[in-house]
């Protein structure tokens, strides 16, 4: 559903992105994954959009209107929240101007699988904690039913109790809505565990591309076999298993 | 740097002609006919049509807007200002000498402006929140409600009616400056001092200062190396807001002393609707305002390395 | 914030009742009272027509002070629209809409005032104008650099995946941030607004004669300062009073919207 063929991204003539395909099928996960600097902000960017390629094209094909987006979760979840409006008023946004019995009716329903209670929506941004304010940008990403939604870095922003936590409800939102997702992230563990595909993105380039057990058992590359014993050295192999 | 520089003076010229581009369009929409006026001055109040098409075809005005503006701008980008509608004289003489009364009370108001302000921001500074720091700031924030024609009248009222010390009127003698001068440098005083003593402040609480006072450096060389250039930064940049608060107690303190300056040329000149008059002092005061502003950018960049490269 | 908020009103208050607190009618002409000193019935004289000083003061409130409400509006929105345009329109928008805000601030604004008001003809119309056409450049630059940065805030992307109108984006995302800044440069611009009004007023381009502005009641002064100096006391104190009263309003806004982070 969604192609990215060999897009190339540069900022003030350095390339930020060189090349770089990816696909993703219906309701399929992939994560990209990769250190700081790789260019993943850069190509969430030029997923939605927001940045221009210089070569290369981005098509999603059963986009549920022609000027349609993809949703997209941000990192820091405060801040994708105007701290002047309620969390309502934010979440209802990706909504048409009024919000129907329907539309508030799948509002609430979303709302207990995220395990937010509603009397949170009442509040200000500031006023819930960092998890809770995640789960709302997940919360405002899937109201709209966009059949995309693009994580970037949705945990790191979070502690570790509350990082298990979102991504099983992320996992299992994506089971019950049935979205593909696009995970950004430079955790390798938290993508070996939930995503079909990893892709390993490193300095402007994929580096490797493959499918997530098959890069946790055998990387292609000599730079994915560090970043996955870097990732599991810890005796975390488990985790995946 | 030369980018930089390059860069400044291409926006300094692209507000330059959007400024002469605003000024002309203001005085073409103005009501009244322009060559109505010019007709009258050269040939006195009754005019034939046919003069009248004669000076519309002379200045430019029957091509429209843009043939009369580059009638306009043509002679004056070589210096000529036209002629006065009034008398069609020329107004470049004029203006030199309305200029060379202004331009001295200028600089003397200025001077005063920062013999002022300068120590009195110094000196409540040297104990900030005392009660003389105190009163500083309250004759300053006095100071900046006063606006210069009351002051201008309170002044004449003390020192040329009741006292008798000093002539209300006129420009013949020194003496003559010395109330306009003391208006303009009191309003600039006021306003100096506030933002020199901010400026001494924020400059004094920069976090490495401490560090170097337990290091043993002699304070005399911290305020010389440290403090003075960071304090100078907000009053070079006030200097261009400053240059703005004289132009326009100029033309005020100018009417109220009878001084036959730049200010009063421009107030006679729209009341006679001598409209190249007018456009002459505007695009003066434009072009000093611009070229003064350009040169306070150029020294900010060199007093703050990090401005360096930055835009607007 | 709230002696802010006190002041201010204070202020509009007696732009809007000020009139009715008058004792006498403020042109009512009486020849053989001109230039009465202060006291008895005319409690700060009369002036060279026989008219109430007070009266007109009060009177001169609507006008000095009711039209600098009126122009420091109108440049507030100017402002903000442009501000705003520079901000979210792109690069393109943003370099047209900096080159008029600096084309406009080539000029000393009071000389710029007085220039379109006297070319456009003494009149109110023409000095709201002249003042509101001049005075709307700070507003644009605080607008613009608070919305660059306001830009590249998380919800501001969110807001426009969702498919919001620039307009919307604006008002829901935009102005509520701009808010506290524009209100000091708002203060700022009234006080200006206000020495604006009655300078043109002086210099005769402002409101014009019987009207009672501060101003104009100081040119008609002027004449008389031998023989009644009083006179041209009353006008030029209210205007100070005015003047500071809002500066130092604005002053104690900028500080308290300091502590809270906001940087104006």
């Amino acid at each position: 559903m969604l192609k990215v063929e060999g897009i190339s991204v540069r900022r003030g003539g350095t390339p930020v992105l060189h090349d770089v395909s990816l696909a993703l099928a219906p309701g399929a996960t992939l994560a990209v994954v990769g250190e700081s600097g790789a260019g993943k902000s850069t190509l969430i960017g030029a997923i939605l959009g927001l940045i221009r390629c210089a070569a290369g094209q981005v098509t999603w094909t059963d986009a549920p209107a022609p000027k349609c987006r993809p949703a997209l979760v941000m990192q820091e979840p405060r801040a994708a929240f105007n701290p002047h409006l309620s969390l309502r008023r934010s979440v209802m946004e990706p909504l048409a101007k009024q919000a129907s019995a329907g539309d508030l009716n799948r509002l609430y329903r979303l709302c207990d699988g995220l395990e937010l209670h509603p009397d949170l929506l009442d509040r200000r941004p500031n006023q819930v904690s960092i998890g809770q304010a995640q789960r709302m940008g997940i919360l405002r990403a899937l109201i709209a039913k966009s059949p995309l939604v693009l994580f970037d870095e949705p945990l790191s922003a979070l502690d570790a109790a509350t990082q298990k936590h979102t991504a099983r409800l992320i996992s299992d939102m994506q089971g019950q809505e049935g979205f593909a997702a696009l995970i950004v992230t430079h955790d390798l563990g938290y993508a070996a565990a939930f995503a079909d595909h990893i892709a390993v993105l490193r300095a402007g380039r994929i580096e490797e591309y493959s499918a997530a057990r098959a890069f946790v058992e055998a990387p292609q590359t000599a730079y994915g076999r560090t970043l996955r014993d870097a990732a599991f050295s810890l005796g975390a192999l488990e985790r995946v298993a | 740097m030369i980018g930089a520089l390059a860069g400044l003076v291409l926006r300094a010229c692209v507000v330059l002609a959007g400024a002469a581009i605003t000024t002309f369009a203001l005085l073409w929409h103005a009501p009244g006919d322009p060559a109505l006026s010019i007709a009258e001055a050269r040939y006195g109040t009754i005019v034939s049509e046919e003069v009248l098409d004669f000076i519309r075809a002379e200045a430019g005005f029957d091509g429209g807007f843009w043939s009369a503006f580059w009638a306009w701008l043509v002679p004056l980008l070589q210096g000529d200002f036209g002629q006065s509608s009034v008398n069609g004289r020329d107004v470049w003489p004029d203006l030199v000498t309305a200029m060379s009364y202004t331009f001295p009370l200028a600089l003397v108001s200025l001077g005063i402006g920062l013999a002022i302000s300068i120590p009195l921001a110094l000196i409540a500074t040297r104990r900030p929140g005392s009660w003389v720091d105190r009163g500083a700031v309250a004759l300053a924030s006095v100071g900046v409600a006063i606006p210069a024609f009351w002051l201008g009248l309170l002044l004449i009222l003390l020192f040329a009616v009741q006292l008798g010390w000093l002539p209300a009127m006129g420009a013949e003698t020194i003496s003559h400056s010395i109330l306009p001068a003391l208006t303009l440098g009191f309003g600039i005083a006021a306003s100096l001092t506030r933002i020199i003593r901010s400026g001494i402040l924020e400059a004094r609480g920069q976090p490495f200062l401490p560090a170097f006072r337990r290091r043993g450096v002699a304070p005399r060389d911290i305020a010389r190396d440290h403090v003075a250039p960071h304090a100078a930064v907000p009053v070079v940049t006030v200097i261009g807001l400053e240059l703005a608060f004289l132009l326009e107690g100029l033309v005020v303190v100018e009417v109220i002393f009878a001084r036959p300056g730049l200010g009063s040329f421009l107030v006679n000149a729209i009341f006679a609707r001598d409209f190249p008059k007018v456009q002459a002092v505007v695009i003066l005061t434009a072009v000093i305002f611009v070229v003064v502003n350009l040169l306070i950018d150029l020294i900010y960049r060199r007093l703050d390395p990090r401005m360096e490269g930055r835009d607007a | 914030m709230r002696s802010v908020a006190i002041l201010v009103l204070l202020l509009f208050l007696l732009a809007l009742f000020g009139p009715m607190l008058a004792p006498h009618d403020p042109t009512a002409i009486n020849i053989p009272n001109r230039l009465a000193p202060p006291g008895g019935a005319w409690l700060l004289g009369t002036d060279a027509l026989g008219r109430d000083i007070l009266s007109r003061l009060l009177h001169g409130a609507r006008w000095s002070l009711g039209l600098a409400f009126v122009v420091s509006f109108l440049g507030l929105i100017i402002g903000t629209v442009i501000g705003l345009i520079a901000a979210q329109g792109g690069k393109l928008a943003d370099w047209l809409a900096m080159r008029v805000t600096d084309t406009f601030l080539a000029f000393p604004e009071l000389i710029a005032a007085v220039v379109i008001a006297g070319v456009l003809g003494a009149s109110t119309a023409s000095l709201i104008f002249a003042l509101s056409v001049t005075g709307w450049m700070r507003y644009a630059r605080v607008a613009r650099g608070i919305g660059l940065s306001i830009g590249t805030r998380g919800y501001v992307v969110q807001a426009r995946l969702a498919g919001l109108s620039p307009l919307a984006i604006a008002r829901w995302h935009y102005i509520p941030s701009l808010l506290p800044s524009l209100t000091v440069v708002w203060t700022g611009m009234l006080a200006r607004a206000i020495l604006g009004i009655s300078a043109l007023g002086f210099l005769g381009f402002g409101v014009q004669p019987p009207m009672p502005e501060w101003g104009t009641m100081l040119l008609d002064a002027r004449i008389h300062i031998r023989s009644t100096p009083l006179q041209m006391i009353w006008p030029g104190l209210a205007v100070v009073v005015s003047v500071l009263a809002i500066n130092l309003a604005g002053d104690a806004l900028r500080d308290a919207l300091a502590e809270e982070g906001v940087k104006p």
